[in-house]
């Protein structure tokens, strides 16, 4: 067992380095550096940069050394816990990210318990009382949940809001607390404004979860084991949710591994669309402006979260499953 | 508004647009006979673009105000002893500025909405009344700022400009000729710094000087005539820019410093390790990366400024919060310190559609900037019900969308030629239904015409230029393609290289993400070329990767928008090919023009090299023969089109203007120019909320 994890760990800090490397490759791909994107943002924000400045700030930012010198650079600031500095927002990578990490978990995990409150439940009931008119409500909405893009939606509600509830158009905060210090009342604005964005990075996420818990339970009902508990006598609900539903449960915990990059990145388009001071859009940000310290590091905490995602997703299942756990013993 | 139009008048324009847009890659004929048949009403956009107009200064001094007053919470400020009384703070020569309809009211936050730290002309441009000169509201007369008067010399060697008396800075330290001493001695001539002279400090390619003749007296000298440099002292240039705007990002221009507050980060005033220290300590890989943040307004917080606002809340972060300077210089004809406005809060709006959502729904109280032409219909749906009206400011430049063709184009030696060849891009020009393009994208308030500027600017080389070789002719354009040897077409009705290589394709680059829809735009003229039988091949890209294939040389035709042309030798670069960073005409011209001949390659035509010339004859010429200068080189550019303008004067760039009706002091248009730091020539400091 501990041999086991010893080997996933590895495997685990070689993947992050061979996603640290590609992360910057990719992002140097593009013609031109953070100076071209510069200069083009400048230009058409009727503002202009000479050519003298142009070359003084590749110089200041060491971008007219090669392309691995950058990254030998990089890496070794990265390795005493030192980001750089996002050339957009001149200031270090870490505070830049810092500021709008926490707000991102909040969004993305109110997304996911609004989900998972929502579509367990629903996805139970549409199961066990399969071609009831209630299962084909359900299906109905969760087909027009997946196929509705979520962009739109937060267009559409946010336009809706204005006009007929006269809310704020996007963000987290209102005016007057977007600049207070944190307090139970900068807390509660923000529980007050999550409600639209929460809903709308869930929709999607519910439907899909509705339609596979419904049919992983629907494949358990059917096994032999269910109707000897049945037969035993125990009561239905009983029956339901001790054996299938954990059963059918299963296939969640595999997913872990994509829940935690989602949760610190949250949902892009989505919270561009509705100016939610999230990760997404900074990630967007950077890599529009080729501004490699940012983007790199937004995409290696990703890459770091999805094998530590991974790795926990493999524990559970050994843990729940005793068919792997078996398998691995082999 | 006396004039609104109704709803229904307005949906009828927009309706018309809208299909235009719709039917445009179906059926271009068919929205062009159908925008021919209507009728000839006053449009929209003539109603919401109102009178030109501002508030002025007071240069006579016998008129000024003798006492003065000030914001209430500056009053407290200097009861509880925090702050020294008014009349300690104004400087004994005050900037007097008339206020447009009333003398204000103390207070308010104006509310903005900005899109990140690269946006930091979206407060530059509210606060650039700490520029040297300025110009008066109209945009062509030069007026006090900074400073109080100025004198050229009668050779043009020299500009002496006299600063305030009394005038200090935000800290309270007097503003003096040494801060100008300090900024030319200690930062421009500091190689780490600065490591290049900057053209707009150079006269026949030798740099200036900067002189201390007294205290309030400063002397700019070249060893040229450079007549041309009051001009630089108004116009939105590294030397005359104003601190704020200059000093930014990176650069360090401006022609003057708070040599008291800048000092301690320069090694020459500690030592080389303390000044590493300092910025080591405070999170910056070297004092040069420090000193730049330190010394820029929008970062730094602590930054002495002479701005009527000053940051209290940084550009980088979600809320950038400015607050009055309690030494600003200026005050209105009743003796009140201005601005009146206590705050500017702009909030960061991930995305264009947000920050357009936000104005309709009366989120930002005047929002100039990032306001689109295209969302007009649903500013003034929601204008009455929110509370604020919707103002046009026209542009002075040519042309929004235009086609610069690449003179030094080489890959394709066929495109080439004829990309080279004066009646090629003639046809090409002509082969443009402008009008079609107005209602479809300009929502028919531009002006279909050339490159040329507006007649209002005394660079205009007059009203016929904007029409030459620039009004749809498809019978003509058809004869000179005929004639220049490309007759011949193929099954579909397009002509045929002359090589042999099949069919003429020319490619258009377009940049995503322009004021105007550049992409949407060249798909428009891409049909209407189909009647000139000439093929065009539209390829849009990130705004990186457009810039970068314009520096290596590889586009054929680029669009891009000429604003900033109308002041020609202030701004040349979308006219002519002198700047390497922004070349559209080609860049290997640029590069050999700025390096007199060394770098880069000329260009074999004889009327470009002409207008180059006299671009460079400018400098040492004065007021009026350089305008002549300048009509001389816009007829070239215009005869020749190596840049086909389409449609311009339009308010499409920081035009529409969306103003609370709580503001007041608001003109009804203002001019609409980089060189006027719109909206600062109308004064914003003089803007206030009505009761």
């Amino acid at each position: 067992m501990l041999a086991y994890l010893a080997r996933r760990l590895i495997l685990a800090l070689l993947t992050t380095w061979a996603v640290s490397v590609l992360a910057y490759v990719v992002i140097q791909l593009p013609p031109g550096d953070y100076i071209t994107s510069y200069i083009a943002q400048m230009s058409a924000s009727g503002s202009f940069v000479s050519l003298q400045e142009a070359e003084t700030l590749r110089q200041q930012y060491g971008l007219d050394k090669p392309i691995w010198v950058q990254y030998m650079r990089w890496m070794g600031m990265v390795m005493q816990g030192n980001f750089g500095m996002a050339l957009e927002w001149h200031r270090p990578v870490s505070e830049v990210i810092g500021d709008r990490l926490w707000l991102t978990m909040a969004v993305s995990g109110a997304a996911i318990l609004l989900t998972w409150l929502v579509a367990l439940p629903i996805g139970i009931y549409s199961a066990v009382r399969q071609y009831s008119v209630g299962d084909y409500v359900a299906t109905f909405i969760g087909f027009i949940g997946l196929a509705v893009p979520s962009f739109m939606l937060a267009l559409v509600l946010m336009y809706l809001g204005f006009t007929l509830f006269d809310m704020n158009i996007g963000g987290l905060f209102s005016d007057e607390m977007a600049l207070a210090p944190w307090s139970w009342a900068k807390a509660w604005d923000l529980i007050k404004h999550l409600p639209l964005p929460a809903v709308i990075l869930g929709l999607a996420g519910t439907a899909q979860l509705i339609r596979i818990m419904r049919a992983n339970l629907l494949d358990e009902l059917r096994k032999p084991y269910v109707v000897t508990a049945r037969a035993r006598g125990l009561s239905e609900w009983h029956v339901i949710l001790k054996y299938p539903v954990r059963v059918a449960l299963n296939p969640f915990a595999s997913t872990v591994g994509y829940l935690l990059p989602y949760v610190v990145s949250g949902s892009i388009i989505v919270s561009l669309v509705l100016s939610l001071p999230t990760v997404g859009p900074l990630l967007l940000r950077a890599l529009v402006a080729q501004d490699m310290f940012l983007a790199g590091t937004i995409v290696l905490l990703l890459g770091v979260m999805t094998v530590i995602g991974t790795l926990i997703s493999d524990l559970l299942l050994m843990w729940i499953d005793p068919r792997i756990r078996l398998e691995g013993r082999k | 508004m006396a004039t609104n139009p109704t709803r229904r008048e307005f949906l009828r324009d927009a309706a018309v647009a809208a299909g235009g847009a719709a039917l445009a890659g179906a059926l271009p004929a068919a929205t062009a006979s159908a925008q021919g048949a209507k009728a000839p009403e006053a449009k929209i956009g003539a109603q919401l673009m109102g009178k030109l107009e501002g508030p002025e200064l007071v240069l006579d001094a016998a008129k000024w105000p003798k006492k003065f007053a000030e914001a209430p919470m500056l009053a407290e400020m200097v009861k509880a002893g925090k702050l020294p009384p008014v009349e300690k703070r104004v400087p004994d020569e005050p900037m007097v500025v008339k206020p447009l309809q009333s003398i204000g009211r103390y207070g308010g936050t104006w509310r903005r909405g900005f899109t990140g730290p690269g946006d930091g002309e979206n407060g530059n441009r509210i606060v650039s009344t700490d520029k040297i000169l300025f110009w008066d509201y109209t945009g062509t007369k030069v007026m006090p700022c900074v400073a109080k008067e100025w004198k050229q010399s009668d050779d043009g060697k020299s500009v002496t400009i006299s600063l305030r008396k009394g005038m200090k800075w935000s800290d309270g330290t007097p503003f003096t000729a040494n801060d100008f001493v300090f900024w030319y001695e200690e930062v421009y001539l500091n190689k780490d710094l600065v490591p290049t002279a900057h053209p707009d400090f150079m006269a026949n390619g030798k740099s200036g000087l900067i002189r201390k003749v007294d205290d309030t007296t400063v002397v700019f000298e070249f060893q040229d005539p450079n007549f041309l440099f009051v001009d630089i002292l108004a116009g939105s240039t590294a030397i005359g820019g104003g601190q704020a705007t200059q000093a930014q990002a990176g650069r360090g221009m401006g022609a003057y410093m708070p040599a008291h507050y800048i000092k301690q980060f320069l090694p020459k005033f500690s030592s080389k390790e303390e000044a590493e220290k300092k910025a080591k300590a405070a999170g910056f890989d070297g004092w040069v990366s420090y000193i730049r943040n330190r010394w820029d307004w929008a970062m730094n917080p602590e930054l002495p400024v002479l701005t009527p606002w000053k940051t209290v809340n940084p550009i980088n972060t979600p809320t950038w919060v400015l607050e009055r300077n309690p030494y600003y210089m200026g005050v209105d004809t009743a003796g009140n310190q201005l601005p009146y406005i206590d705050r500017i809060s702009m909030t960061l709006a991930e995305n264009l559609e947000v920050l357009n959502l936000r104005a309709v729904a009366g989120q930002y109280d005047l929002q100039e900037r990032h306001t689109a032409l295209a969302k007009l219909p649903v500013f003034l749906e929601n204008r009455v019900k929110v509370g604020y009206d919707v103002r046009l400011d026209p542009a002075l430049n040519g042309s929004d969308a235009t086609l610069q063709t690449n003179q030094a184009y080489e890959a394709d030696p066929e495109i080439a030629k004829w990309l080279h060849t004066t009646d090629f891009r003639r046809a090409l020009s002509m082969g443009i239904d402008r009008d079609q393009l107005n209602e479809t994208f300009w929502v028919g308030v531009g002006t279909a015409g050339s490159v040329a500027p507006s007649e209002s600017v005394p660079y205009s080389p007059g009203p016929e230029w904007r029409k030459k070789w620039s009004t749809l002719d498809v019978k003509q354009a058809n004869a000179l393609l005929d004639k220049i040897g490309l007759g011949k077409k193929d099954g579909e009705g397009y002509r045929l290289r002359t090589d042999g290589k099949g069919r003429l394709r020319l490619e258009l680059q377009t940049s995503a993400g322009a004021f105007v829809p550049h992409t949407q735009i060249a798909e428009m003229i891409k049909e209407q070329w189909k009647k000139i039988g000439v093929q065009a091949d539209v390829k849009e890209m990130e705004r990186s990767l457009f810039f970068t294939r314009v520096a290596s040389n590889e586009h054929q035709i680029a669009l891009w928008a000429n604003d900033g042309s109308e002041v020609l030798f202030l701004f040349p670069r979308h006219a002519l090919p002198l700047d390497p960073v922004q070349a559209l005409l080609g860049t290997p011209i640029a590069r050999w023009f700025a390096s007199n001949g060394a770098q880069g390659k000329g260009p074999k035509d004889p009327r470009l090299i002409s207008a180059l010339e006299m671009y460079r004859s400018a400098n040492g010429k004065k007021t009026q023969e350089r305008y002549k200068v300048a009509q001389e080189i816009w007829k070239i550019l215009v005869d020749e089109q190596y840049s086909i303008g389409t449609v311009g004067l339009s308010p499409a760039t920081m035009g529409v203007r969306i103003v609370s009706n709580k503001l007041g002091n608001i003109p009804a248009r203002q001019t609409n120019a980089q060189h006027a730091r719109t909206p600062c020539s109308s004064h914003p400091a003089t803007f206030f909320y009505k009761a």
